[in-house]
């Protein structure tokens, strides 16, 4: 799964997730992309399991580029703890995804098959989000 | 190169709120400038803005801005897009000289079906999706072309390549590379077998030492 090598801080704040992506919201090195449509957390097993799934079924062929990182850890407090006694233990990883941003691209030579797999790994993800393709016109 | 006429209209009011206005009446805000001349804010109706870049030149066709009744010569020189509608929601306008040159980007499009790459289990992979070119307003190509049918693995093709017509002078770095011969997964799986999910170049960070581990000591 994607982390950080290392990190200054080990806990973070939580952050406000409003408004959309001010940049990565085009697709740049393939020829297909998946667009977040929401605003959400990403985990690093959430975007591994997309990758897997896009990955296992375009067989032969293909590249996948993955444009967001987990670089945000989330802690949580044990199970039946009482409030108080500090910020809980980094748990796990999570990118910082606002609507707009692509997540993922593919290029791969046949479309029915991209969609396909971009369509499966959407299937991963806990957001709304569309297949688009590189722009070239208005 | 045909030239298409587009309707500019002038005076509108700046701000987040005028914005939002003419968006919502179908007008495009945007700017022109150029030729050392001052920046005029304009409308454009984005109907009529979509017929005149949905041509063969798309995005460089050359325009006839009717900017108040002076009609001036005009490219795309940016385009705003809404992230999520991607619809337009600002553009830019550069005022042209019919005889002096201008970079623009011009598309690169494959022509043709790499067969010795295939039969090597590789793929052709367009790297480069456009060059800037410097050129006379007039003489935008639409598109470059390349073929790809004569393609080897162990071959690339970069912009030095690339057929270019006459009078239009590459300004994109010679040596970039436009297409490569890679191999595909599969092919990579059989050159390390057991490892089939962890062979995409951008994986970096997996080992088992956690961030956790490595700065333990920054707080407390």
């Amino acid at each position: 799964m994607l982390m950080p090598k290392k990190v200054k801080h080990r806990k973070q704040h939580r952050g406000r997730l409003k408004g959309t992506a001010k940049a990565g919201t085009e697709v740049t090195y393939g020829q297909y992309g998946i667009q977040a449509l929401e605003p959400a957390w990403i985990t690093a097993r959430q975007i591994e399991a997309a990758r897997i799934a896009m990955t296992r079924h375009i067989k032969r062929g293909g590249k996948v580029w993955i444009n967001v990182f987990p670089d945000k850890p989330v802690t949580q407090k044990p199970a039946e703890t009482r409030m108080g006694s500090g910020k809980g233990n980094p748990e796990f990883w999570v990118a910082v995804v606002r609507p707009g941003r692509v997540l993922f691209e593919l290029s791969y030579p046949e479309d029915d098959v991209a969609r396909e797999a971009l369509n499966r790994a959407i299937q991963k993800l806990p957001i709304k989000a569309r297949i688009i393709e590189r722009e070239e016109g208005f | 190169m045909s030239e298409v006429k587009l309707t500019a209209i002038v005076g509108r009011d700046s701000g987040s709120r005028a914005t939002r206005r003419l968006l919502a009446e179908n007008l495009v805000p945007g700017v022109v400038y150029g030729l050392g001349e001052d920046p005029v804010p304009v409308s454009v109706d984005r109907r009529e803005l979509r017929i005149a870049l949905t041509t063969d030149s798309g995005l460089n066709a050359l325009l006839d801005l009717d900017v108040d009744g002076n009609v001036e010569l005009a490219v795309v020189k940016d385009l705003q897009r809404h992230p999520v509608r991607r619809d337009v929601t600002h553009i830019d306008f550069l005022r042209v000289d019919r005889s002096a040159t201008i970079d623009v980007d011009i598309p690169i499009h494959t022509e043709g079906e790499a067969s010795l790459v295939i039969q090597e289990e590789g793929i052709a992979e367009l790297r480069l999706t456009s060059i800037t070119v410097n050129v006379k307003p007039t003489e935008i190509p639409d598109a470059i072309t390349v073929d790809i049918s004569e393609m080897t693995m162990d071959k690339t093709i970069t912009v030095a390549d690339l057929d270019v017509p006459a009078g239009v002078t590459v300004v994109t770095p010679e040596d970039q590379v436009v297409v490569s011969a890679e191999l595909t997964r599969a092919a990579l799986v059989e050159e390390e077998p057991e490892e089939g999910e962890e062979t995409e170049g951008e994986e970096g960070g997996e080992g088992e030492g956690s961030a956790e581990g490595t700065d333990s000591g920054d707080e407390e």
